[in-house]
């Protein structure tokens, strides 16, 4: 039992170094984790403070960095699959002895710490480019949100990686569901702005708890931060559950259907 | 134990055509396919593109699932036991993918290294082993996109034997190589195979399954057409000899003339700049060639030589001049 604990946590390791080796080598991944969210938070606080609600800086500060954080980890459940699946190393990957899902928590886990410098760029664009005052009310379940909000969103990352494998346009896909994301997970605007009719599909989304722990922990919203951390917490084992299923209903799909390297 | 066991083992691929009334079509890869390879064997699929090599080896390398039919690795069920199967098998397809070109060739060795749960102190000791089996240790800490394609297949044969597996599949691993890449990689193939590692190739290269199989099997539009050693495969044209002859502008009266002679087996026809190489199976071809040189009369005959027919040779007798020229 340990050894197998040991085998898998060596597999997420060189899964994540690996990914973090092909990562330093991608350009484009480098001005999307710097650049990106220095767009992000210009254009969020930017809209506060023309609307006149200057107050609301540090929410669309947050709100910013979430999508910069988001941003990255389309790369892990979208792109991921999709290179791996154009290199050619998607079915050496599923063929592998390890399942695939845990792969993926190595290569998504990779690029959500990376993803952590996009909530640096964005805090350091709210102080100098709009002197906001950035005070956290709650420091340790700010981080602690933090840590929580990365798993979980890794975790939603695994839920879409392991249905990508499906489909040969899966960094599209991802693309075309970036701005639905940021909507209905609040990361643009509260999310009592949306209809009530769209707000239980933002309940099961991994951003829209991880903006409100943060939300919650910098004092902007009345909510307990350490509960929605703990929904956070039981949010991240539903996704890896369902993950889980998914996949092996996937592997017999793409091995039924030789769609592994269709392309 | 046999190392590989296959029982009538079929695929079919569905397909669609069209674009708005779509019409799906099912294109059967393999069918009723029966094979037995024995442990240790370096066992040679030779077959035209398209003919379900590929297919057959991704099934039992657990990529593809059979249609129907049956298959067993190691006494275990591909489709079933890939749980156990999979740590005792290598698997390694032809040509530049399947990569991390971004990362160094240890790099990459490494990584399949740690997802076919090789302990981190056998990998420090088997990596550099392999490395220097195919000739990469120079080279290995460089980035793939910078290598060679002999090299990126070297790589891919190391990859292939990170978990030292039991039984390893080749797909075309020499395809797109250079005369020298590909000897070099043959002899990485048969040093394998000298230490007890059960090997499936698949090639289209003649020479080199008569080089390096024990047994062969042709197999041509999904079926099996024959199971047997290259020796034993060559003595389907033992009675031939084989008269090749070069020349330039043969008509296709010529040509259609040569073919129905009577002591003419076939004849196969390849174009080099403007000139032509015939290459005529006949028994007793030697006292024929005068009657060959009379019929391409007007071809501008160059040169005339006869030899010893290969594998190749009876390849085409097998499977007609259409299955070399595809």
């Amino acid at each position: 039992m340990i050894n197998r604990l040991r085998s898998v946590l060596r597999v997420i390791a060189g899964s994540f170094t690996m990914q973090a080796k092909e990562r330093a080598t991608n350009q484009f991944f480098v001005g999307t984790l710097l650049v990106l969210p220095i767009i992000f938070t210009l254009l969020s606080v930017g809209t506060y403070l023309y609307g006149g609600k200057g107050n609301f800086g540090l929410y669309a500060v947050i709100g910013a960095g979430m999508m910069g954080v988001w941003n990255a980890n389309l790369w892990t459940s979208g792109r991921i699959v999709e290179g791996e699946r154009r290199g050619g190393t998607l079915s050496m990957l599923i063929a592998s002895p390890t399942p695939f899902p845990i792969i993926l928590v190595g290569k998504s886990l990779s690029n959500a710490f990376a993803s952590l410098i996009s909530l640096v760029v964005t805090f350091a664009t709210g102080l100098i480019a709009f002197r906001l005052e950035l005070d956290i009310a709650n420091p340790a379940a700010f981080i602690v949100s933090l840590l929580l909000t990365l798993i979980s969103m890794t975790c939603f990352g695994l839920v879409l990686g392991s249905t990508f494998v499906l489909t040969r346009n899966a960094g599209d896909f991802m693309e075309a569901a970036n701005y639905p994301i940021f909507i209905l997970s609040g990361l643009m605007f509260p999310l009592t702005i949306l209809p009530a009719w769209l707000r239980p599909l933002s309940s099961i989304l991994a951003p829209t708890w991880g903006n409100l722990a943060l939300g919650a922990s910098a004092g902007l919203v009345a909510d307990n931060p350490w509960l929605i951390d703990l929904y956070l917490i039981g949010l991240s084992l539903a996704y890896l559950m369902i993950a889980q299923t998914l996949f092996k209903k996937v592997e017999y799909l793409v091995r039924r259907d030789g769609s592994m390297e269709v392309f | 134990m046999t190392a590989i066991k296959i029982e009538n083992l079929g695929r079919i691929f569905s397909t669609t055509t069209g674009t708005i009334r779509r019409t799906r079509k099912d294109i059967t890869a393999l069918e009723n396919i029966n094979l037995v390879v024995e442990p240790g064997e370096l066992f040679g699929l030779l077959g035209p593109n398209g003919a379900g090599k590929t297919t057959l080896t991704r099934i039992l390398s657990t990529v593809l699932l059979p249609s129907s039919g049956r298959a067993e690795v190691l006494g275990m069920d591909v489709v079933r036991d890939t749980k156990k199967l999979r740590p005792r098998i290598g698997m390694v397809f032809g040509g530049e993918r399947g990569l991390y070109w971004r990362l160094s060739g240890r790099d990459n060795i490494q990584y399949f290294a740690d997802l076919y749960l090789v302990p981190p102190e056998v990998s420090r000791k088997r990596i550099p082993e392999l490395l220097d089996l195919v000739g990469l240790t120079e080279r290995a800490d460089e980035r793939v996109e910078g290598y060679s394609r002999g090299m990126k297949q070297k790589l891919h044969i190391a990859r292939g034997l990170v978990n030292d597996p039991d039984v390893l599949f080749l797909d075309e691993p020499t395809i797109g190589l250079d005369p020298i890449a590909a000897r070099e990689l043959r002899a990485v193939i048969l040093e394998m195979n000298k230490r007890g590692k059960t090997i499936f190739l698949t090639s289209h290269y003649m020479y080199e399954v008569d080089e390096l199989c024990q047994r062969v099997a042709v197999v041509n539009k999904g079926k099996i057409a024959l199971i047997d050693t290259p020796s034993a495969f060559k003595t389907m044209v033992a009675d031939l000899e084989v008269v090749e002859i070069e020349c330039r502008e043969v008509s296709p009266e010529a040509l259609a003339r040569l073919r129905a002679h009577p002591r003419v087996a076939s004849v196969t026809m390849e174009n080099h700049e403007g000139a032509q190489s015939l290459q005529i199976q006949s028994p007793g071809g030697v006292e024929s060639i005068p009657e060959f040189v009379r019929i391409l009369e007007g071809s501008q005959v160059q040169k005339v030589i006869t030899r010893q027919p290969t594998l190749e040779d009876a390849y085409v007798k097998l499977l007609g001049r259409e299955a070399l020229n595809s």
